[in-house]
């Protein structure tokens, strides 16, 4: 039972959501209407996985005072702190839980992928080398489009945002698009494959 | 020859110093240079601008504060003209983390342009199970969103007294940093109740939308911090923006940058060939 | 132009300048920002998901409305915090079924639709071609473009003669498509760090405007 049933509520529920969009009938259209609510209710729970995922972890590391158990303790705080704060005392643009949002996790957030910009150079001058007529190419259209997409690459000739705009337009479409195909089916097979119960990684665990 | 080889083995310190000055430089000692208006970003320019007055216009914030030096000025951009051009604007998000942002840049523009809440436009949050919510707003706006994110009911303002659904926004634009974002606007809100959306994504996902624009599925892209500045410039050309230009100040440090890292691979190939020859 | 006065400006600038110290090794103050990131992060959801979905979403039309229909949502979403018990970690099951089974039937026409059909059409179907010749050349291009893509991903056949040619010839589309992609991802980086740098010497030195 404990994997017979999700399976079936996951069968039913799929073989019915794609029924319901071949039929646009009012009935069909009212069990859409209730369904959708229930999703936006059930998926609002979704985030204990991540808060029991989080705090579970960083709670083991404390308890067994591992590694740097200090900075999970940080963690823990700054969660626990963070949702009291905007639970009783708000999320509007005045409260404490904005201010905690504006001056922490608004740096943090936007500085973590910032320093990428250091390594990407780094890794750039070190690792791209056009070794092959294939890796010429990609360094070819790399440069067009580094060039032609900023007021430089104007200065130097205006044709070069035209090419590298062309460049995008034409072949590069073509590509994405040839890769929008293959992960679109792929995309199709794995939700067959969920729903038909083929795929069955979702439930974890043995029992 | 020692000395091309002596080329591929600059010091990673050296590299991120390079760096550092290429992108602080032009912010002390501007160099005035001047980029084009891209084709992608005058259509969605075009797409607002043709809107009629008090049309509604739909910005989905599809981003957090990882992406924000991208994406935030493109929405303060596009709010201050949808501002200007006196449309009803609806913000709404699909990224948990981005609500701040939404509201932050809301707070930002409406009062440059004396817009009231409520009136001109409203802030809807977050709501979880996205393509639920995407299918909602097919069916009603009210059911969708009882409340707005101050948690009062949406009806009791002016902009929402009367309920509304994807027939009577005639365009949206989509914020969006990955998944959830413009693809899926594009696969479960445009696919079944047809909206014509248009999206500003970060460059990293700029070329990967490109299939959509030619298909017609996207009417108009800002991609990247390049395009924000675009949109600035346009707004000021036709008068709508009053304000500082966020992304336009950064495009002297972009080109350098730019220059700086094609200056590296070229640097580090000219020492591979030279390895390559003498072996 | 002066520093800025405000002590939560400072503040900000500090955690940016926590996680640039990365760039010289990893060390303690930037674990203690990420560490802090993490936390802060998951804090502020709890508390948006409570005021923007459960309680508009839930609480209100069960309990403030009466309307005895959501107890079923109600059910099947407390489901999830049996993670929480891992006795009972098994009925989380029931809500994941149900989320996923409606997810993928949904999704299964839309992709469809939208990244399989339409994208088709898009392919073939362009009545501008018809009128001017420059947009017939690049469409046609195109068409060989795709094609040729689509047979390089196609692995379970052997690439002999002209099935070789057009997967070379797809390989040529890719290496474009990446090296455009490439550059655009070069824009996004520095794009993100000059962010930064302007938040520092803009709001926080007062160096510039």
């Amino acid at each position: 039972m404990a994997r017979s049933l999700p399976l079936s509520l996951c069968f039913i529920m799929g073989i019915l959501m794609v029924i319901q969009f071949f039929i646009p009938h009012p009935i069909s259209q009212s069990f859409l209407d209730i369904i959708i609510k229930w999703v936006r209710i059930i998926m609002a729970f979704a985030l204990a996985i991540g808060v029991r995922s989080i705090t579970f972890r960083h709670y083991e590391r404390i308890k067994r005072q591992k590694g740097e158990w200090g900075f999970s303790l940080v963690t823990l705080i700054a969660l626990f702190a963070c949702a009291f704060i905007g639970l009783f005392g708000g999320v509007g643009p005045q409260s404490y839980h904005r201010l905690i949002y504006n001056h922490v996790m608004v740096p943090l957030g936007a500085t973590m992928f910032s320093i990428l910009a250091f390594y990407m150079a780094s890794a750039a001058y070190r690792a791209f080398r056009a070794r092959t007529k294939e890796a010429t190419l990609l360094l070819i259209a790399a440069f067009i489009v580094m060039l032609g997409m900023v007021p430089i690459g104007t200065a130097i000739s205006p044709r070069l945002s035209d090419l590298a705009e062309w460049l995008l337009s034409v072949p590069n479409m073509a590509a994405k698009r040839g890769i929008l195909f293959g992960v679109a089916l792929g995309g199709i097979a794995t939700a067959l494959k969920i729903i038909l119960g083929i795929e069955r990684g979702w439930l974890g665990g043995k029992r | 020859m020692k000395m091309l080889e002596g080329l591929g083995k600059i010091d990673r310190r050296i590299i991120f110093l390079a760096m550092t000055i290429a992108v602080i430089f032009p912010l002390l000692r501007p160099l005035y240079l001047v980029g084009r208006v891209g084709r992608r970003t005058e259509e969605l320019y075009k797409a607002i601008d043709r809107l009629p007055e008090r049309s509604f216009l739909l910005i989905s914030i599809d981003f957090d504060p990882s992406s924000m030096p991208e994406l935030y000025p493109m929405y303060l951009s596009i709010l201050r003209h949808a501002f200007a051009k006196n449309l009803r604007v609806i913000v709404m998000g699909l990224w948990l983390t981005g609500t701040g942002l939404a509201e932050e840049g809301l707070r930002t523009c409406a009062p440059e342009y004396h817009k009231i809440y409520g009136e001109d436009y409203i802030f809807l949050g977050w709501k979880a199970g996205i393509t639920a919510v995407m299918f909602g707003l097919g069916r009603s706006l009210k059911e969708t969103y009882p409340t707005d994110y101050y948690g009062k009911p949406v009806d009791s303002y002016p902009i929402l007294k009367e309920d509304i659904t994807y027939r009577d926004i005639p365009f949206m634009v989509s914020l969006s940093a990955g998944v959830p974002g413009y693809e899926t606007w594009i696969a479960y809100a445009q696919t079944r109740f047809g909206i014509k959306v248009g999206a500003g994504v970060t460059a990293v996902s700029a070329a990967d939308a490109y299939p959509y624009l030619q298909s017609g599925q996207l009417t108009g892209l800002l991609g990247g911090l390049k395009s924000a500045a675009e949109y600035e410039y346009l707004n000021e050309k036709a008068g709508y923006a009053k304000a500082e230009k966020p992304a336009s100040q950064l495009m002297d440090s972009q080109s350098l940058a730019h220059l700086l890292i094609m200056i590296l691979v070229i640097l580090g190939n000219i020492s591979y060939f030279a390895v390559r020859r003498k072996r | 132009m002066m520093p800025s006065p405000e002590i939560l400006t400072w503040i900000s600038a500090f955690l940016t300048l926590f996680i640039f110290s990365f760039l010289f090794g990893d060390n303690p103050i930037y674990r203690l920002a990420e560490h802090l990131y993490v936390g802060v992060s998951v804090g502020y959801s709890i508390a948006i998901t409570w005021h923007n979905a459960l309680y508009p979403d839930l609480i209100v039309p069960l309990f403030k409305q009466g309307n005895i229909l959501y107890v079923i949502p109600l059910l099947l979403g407390v489901l999830y915090l049996s993670i929480f018990f891992p006795r009972l970690s098994w009925l989380i099951r029931l809500p994941m079924g149900f989320v996923l089974g409606y997810g993928s039937g949904v999704s299964i026409p839309a992709i469809m639709q939208a990244s399989i059909i339409k994208q088709i059409q898009g392919t073939l179907l362009k009545p501008d071609i018809i009128h001017r010749a420059d947009l017939l050349l690049w469409g046609t291009i195109s068409l060989i473009g795709v094609f040729s893509t689509v047979i390089y991903f196609f692995f379970s056949r052997e690439r002999k003669g002209a099935w070789r040619s057009l997967a070379g010839l797809g390989i040529i589309f890719l290496m474009v498509g990446f090296g455009a992609s490439f550059g655009y991802t070069v824009m996004a980086r520095v794009s993100l760090l000059l962010g930064r740098i302007q938040f520092l010497l803009r709001d926080w030195l007062g160096i510039i405007r």
